[in-house]
């Protein structure tokens, strides 16, 4: 009788199991979670930080006065520590036809889900609790095991669920980032860590399914004007204000394929582009035609994306799918803990 | 509406050639399932969408473009309501074409001759396998094909010559009856019959007028006439008054034109009169109605007037111009006064109907010789004078002369019998030199020394006309003047003197035979039909006298007959010229019947002014020496005159003016050269349809359903369809000229 194989083997790259080993998913703002853990707290507690001083109230527990302080100021003085508090994880991936890009490891969903599973393993180890969120909507809602994941959960079940759940996803269907974001900040416990992997290359596609890109919008996007974008685009860069006004603190991973930066088709060969997701006409024409717009309004794309994110406070890390996931995970961990990190181009402060 | 080529529309499959040119010819596109594609936006103008068809309306138009040519080639055609009716039997068939003038009545695009074409396709198709055609026409010069297994060689000899136009022996529509053609497909018919087919037929192709198909009898001998009207929706047997509308259009044509020296005005002016005409098909009628042309009721006839210009041409120059307004069906008269300008011989004259779009053109012009000159000298001796003037034996003929159109040009002079005489016994056979025609009026006989002078003179081209009375001794002229006479004469005998009968009766005229050479060009009722007869001179049969009856009496019997001797013409009245035996000079026709009689006796002598021919018919000379003869096309052709010093000149197949061309060292007096002009007989611009009787063999078959078959003609429809090709074609022009 042979055992099905391990699920986390089947998503995480054994370079990124290694690299696991030993590491730890440290944040440097305090978290506000209902468990003690191992994350500072914003509250006062029975942690080993020190937090402050404060004059004794009767009741307070003799044990935690400060001696020393006493003595030096001549009154009874209680020393309060910071409590420690789990980490709420919560991981939405972008499951949609248009991650099926790329192949083999390179395949943009595998990077993402790599990466994804290699955040929660680490939460995991530390008691954290884990949540997740797949950015497609089911089509039966009422049983969309996806939903019972959402709420974070502890425990090396909830570790082998998420992954299994990420390893059997079809990718199909178009993805509505700012839908996916309302849902989060409606269902994710206060002051989460919510981490958004995906390209957010057409954040809403159907928002306007079908219909090309205006002469006049055109023009403006050309202009850099970020309001004359599509209304999909608007409604993410509208939609990331939302988390940080509920305290949570949200990181955008955007897993891109190096031939969508690039755009390496510069010949004269007919292509057909179509929509992986179905929303959009295909578009048809010689590569050296096509390659200078679009990679015009791509790079206008991103630098809206960034300077959006960077108004926002949400830290952006883009991960082109053929290098190393491990570099990408440390540069994630590095900008959590607060040390300097590859990825941390958007200059925000680590949370 | 059915296709002669019906396998051409495989061309359709045509239709798919651009669109399968278009998929297979554009460049396969890589696909690539791209995720961004929202930046690679198809509004870009670099962008190309290869896999739509652009340019969707040049397309459609080259594709309609493309259908309307498959399908003018399957040659689609309706079918007319009447049918051919072809023998079923393998049978011996001469297609009998009527080429006269008549034809070339333009429906829409085409004359009816080239409609006759299409009928003649389709029955030559529908002849039953194994029979053997022919093809003759009634133009005199068209092709003869000789009996032949294969239809398409008469085929091409028949649009051979519809369609030649600048050969020597083009086509030239003149005055021919249907009928003169048929002695010419008979000989065929027996020419082939040794081996032939029992069966044998002659298919008519003409229209359906009284010179057309209603010349033809129902059967010429055996062999029967099949009549194949074109254009026709009517079926043969429609009785006269019914039937569906004719597709024929009405026209206008000149209907008579002649001219009188105006002396009165000027000593060279001229008055040229005539009348204008619109024919139109109208209701079908009897063949006898239609010869006769009888005017249609009143009632009948609502058309409103219509103005019509006309101009008169003299030496090419245009000299005067009038509006002629036509009311209803009636001839509508004008006038034109002009004086000659110079001396010299005659002037060509012409007169032009000024209408661009008339459908047939042939009739719109008349040529005339003017001469302010030229007179006929008649010399009438009359052997019965009287005091009383209407008592006198030559009044009404005098009268007649007088009141005619020709009478400004003819001069008369009467002379008792014993004055000729005298002059005759002086001055010999010269002393007729100047007289052009000689009327004998009552006369008892010229004297034994006279009569020979007489004969010289007719043989020499005088024109003799003879009318008895109670003076005339039969025998002394059959005696003295027998060669001369037409037919020789009895005695004379009171008209219906029946045995028992005490109550004297009269005869009547028989209607005109108006293709007598002296009647020709006359149409309808000359108004002599009323006449009575109370005493005639009976004439004795003689089949190897060549005589022509002009009229003749309810009876049969002759009472006016010609015959030409010589260079000269004789013309015998059996009756009086005065009211002594009959009431004809009262009669309202009397006067154009003296007028074309005294013509047609005149012209035999002088070839001058006054001749006026029909096409086709010869011109007679007198002339000892050779002459030139320069036609209307500026072709000057030489003749040499026969034994008896005539020239007969046979090519007058185009309207216009000849004349003899005066040698170039010929002194000026000398050039009063004969001239003629020809002109289209105008009983061929009648359109109106007969009742066409159909053969009494098929009228059997009929019967029996057995030995005839019916064919259906086809009237072809693709021309608008060309047309439509070609309208396309410019709009496509223009679409791409735009796009560019």
């Amino acid at each position: 009788m042979t055992s099905a194989p391990d699920p986390l083997s089947r998503i995480l790259p054994p370079a990124l199991r290694q690299l696991l080993r030993g590491r730890a998913l440290t944040l440097r703002r305090p978290v506000w979670g209902p468990r003690v853990g191992r994350h500072m707290s914003v509250r006062a507690g029975h942690g080993l930080e020190f937090r402050g001083h404060r004059p004794y109230a009767p009741g307070d527990d003799l044990r935690r006065l400060d001696w020393r302080a006493i003595a030096r100021r001549d009154r009874l003085v209680y020393r309060e520590t910071h409590s420690e508090d789990a980490l709420d994880l919560v991981l939405a991936v972008d499951d949609s036809a248009g991650m099926a890009y790329g192949e083999g490891e390179q395949q943009k969903y595998r990077v993402a889900a790599a990466l994804a599973t290699a955040l929660a393993t680490l939460a995991v180890r530390q008691g954290d609790r884990v949540g997740l969120c797949l950015a497609t909507p089911s089509r039966d809602v009422a049983r969309d095991p996806v939903r019972e994941l959402l709420r974070p959960a502890a425990g090396q079940q909830r570790l082998r669920t998420l992954a299994e759940t990420l390893a059997e996803r079809p990718l199909e269907g178009a993805c509505a980032w700012p839908q996916v974001l309302d849902r989060l900040v409606a269902h994710a416990p206060r002051r989460s860590l919510l981490v958004l992997l995906g390209d957010f290359l057409d954040p809403d596609p159907r928002a306007r399914a079908g219909a090309p890109i205006e002469p006049r919008d055109a023009a403006r996007v050309a202009s850099g004007e970020a309001d004359a974008t599509d209304p999909g685009e608007r409604a993410l860069l509208d939609a990331l204000a939302r988390p940080r006004a509920r305290g949570h603190d949200v990181v955008l991973v955007q897993v891109v394929h190096r031939d969508e930066l690039e755009f390496p088709w510069g010949g004269r060969e007919l292509l057909r582009l179509e929509d992986s997701r179905g929303q959009r006409p295909a578009v048809e024409g010689a590569g050296l035609r096509i390659r200078a717009g679009y990679l015009r309004r791509l790079g206008a794309y991103l630098e809206r994306l960034e300077r959006a994110c960077e108004r926002e406070r949400v830290h952006l890390d883009r991960v082109v799918s053929d290098a190393p996931a491990g570099d990408a995970l440390l540069d994630l961990l590095g900008y959590l803990s607060g040390s300097a990190g590859r990825g941390a181009r958007d200059g925000s402060a680590p949370p | 509406m059915t296709l002669l080529q019906p396998l051409m529309l495989l061309g359709l499959l045509g239709l798919g050639l651009p669109l399968l040119a278009h998929l297979l010819g554009r460049e396969r596109p890589r696909t690539i399932a791209f995720a961004a594609l929202r930046f690679a936006s198809a509004g870009d103008e670099v962008v190309t969408r290869r896999r739509t068809l652009r340019e969707l309306p040049l397309l459609l138009l080259r594709l309609a473009l493309l259908a309307l040519l498959v399908l003018a080639l399957a040659r689609p055609s309706g079918e007319l309501s009447r049918e051919l009716t072809v023998l079923a039997a393998p049978h011996d068939a001469v297609l009998l074409v009527d080429g006269s003038r008549s034809m070339e009545l333009r429906v829409g695009d085409e004359t009816v001759l080239e409609h006759a074409r299409e009928a003649a396709a389709t029955l030559l198709r529908s002849l039953p396998p194994g029979s053997r055609v022919g093809l003759v026409t009634s133009d005199p010069r068209g092709p003869v094909v000789e009996l032949t297994a294969d239809p398409a060689s008469v085929e091409r000899a028949l649009a051979d010559w519809i369609t030649r136009s600048s050969h020597p022996r083009a086509r030239a529509p003149g005055g021919w009856t249907l009928d003169s053609s048929l002695p010419a497909a008979l000989a065929i018919l027996d020419r082939g019959g040794q081996a032939g087919h029992e069966e044998r037929a002659i298919y008519a192709l003409g229209d359906r007028t009284a010179r057309g198909l209603g010349s033809l009898p129902r059967a010429a001998g055996e062999v029967p006439i099949i009549p194949v009207p074109v254009l026709s929706t009517v079926g043969l047997e429609a009785p006269p008054g019914e039937g569906g509308p004719d597709p024929r259009p009405e026209h206008v044509g000149i209907e008579r034109a002649s001219w009188t020296p105006a002396r009165d005005i000027d000593p060279r002016a001229v008055r040229i009169t005539g009348a204008l005409r619109r024919y139109r098909p109208g209701a079908i009628q009897p063949v006898e109605e239609a010869m006769l042309d009888a005017a249609p009721d009143a009632a009948t006839v609502e058309l409103d007037a219509r103005a019509v210009e006309l101009a008169l041409v003299v030496d090419g120059a245009r000299v005067a111009r009038t509006e002629v307004t036509i009311d209803g069906d009636r001839p509508a008269p004008f006038e034109f006064t002009h004086t000659l300008s110079g001396e010299g011989g005659p002037r060509r004259a012409t007169l032009e109907l000024l209408q661009g779009d008339d459908p047939m053109p042939g009739d719109d012009a008349v040529h005339l010789w003017l001469s302010a000159s030229e007179r006929v000298q008649v010399t009438v001796v009359n052997g019965d004078p009287s005091e009383l003037r209407t008592h006198d034996e030559v009044f009404f003929l005098a009268t007649a002369l007088g009141a005619s159109d020709a009478g400004g040009t003819i001069e008369l002079h009467s002379l008792a019998p014993e004055q000729l005489e005298d002059r005759v016994r002086e001055r010999g056979p010269g002393a007729l030199a100047d007289t052009d025609v000689l009327v004998l009026s009552n006369v008892r006989a010229p004297p034994e020394d006279v009569a020979p002078a007489i004969q010289a003179a007719v043989s020499r081209g005088l024109g003799l006309w003879i009318s008895v009375g109670e003076r005339v001794r039969a025998r002394d002229y059959n005696d003295r003047l027998g060669p001369l006479l037409p037919l020789l004469m009895r005695e004379a005998v009171v008209a219906g003197t029946a045995p028992g009968r005490a109550e004297a009766r009269t005869e009547g005229l028989a209607p005109a035979d108006l293709t007598h050479p002296a009647l020709r060009g006359l149409t309808g009722d000359l108004g002599l039909t009323g006449a009575r007869t109370r005493r005639t001179v009976l004439l004795e049969t003689d089949p190897a006298r060549a005589a022509l009856d002009a009229l003749a009496y309810t009876n049969g019997a002759p009472a006016l007959i010609t015959g030409e001797r010589g260079r000269g013409r004789v013309a015998l009245l059996t009756t009086s010229i005065d009211r002594d035996w009959t009431d004809l000079p009262l009669r309202p026709g009397f006067v154009p019947l003296v007028e074309r009689v005294i013509g047609y006796l005149a012209s035999a002598r002088r070839g001058a002014a006054s001749a006026r021919l029909l096409v086709g018919e010869p011109w007679a000379l007198a002339t000892d020496a050779p002459v030139a003869i320069r036609t209307p096309d500026g072709r000057l052709l030489p003749e040499a005159p026969d034994e008896a010093g005539v020239v007969v000149f046979e090519d007058t197949r185009t309207p216009g003016h000849y004349r003899v061309e005066p040698p170039p060292d010929a002194p000026a007096s000398a050039r009063q050269a004969p001239v003629c002009s020809v002109n289209v007989d105008p009983a061929e611009s009648l359109t109106a349809p007969v009742f066409v009787a159909r053969p009494p063999s098929t009228d059997d078959a009929d019967a029996a359903g057995e030995d005839a078959q019916r064919a259906r003609a086809h009237l072809p429809r693709w021309r608008p369809l060309v047309w439509l090709a070609a309208l396309l074609l410019l709009a496509e022009t223009l679409l791409r000229r735009r796009r560019r």
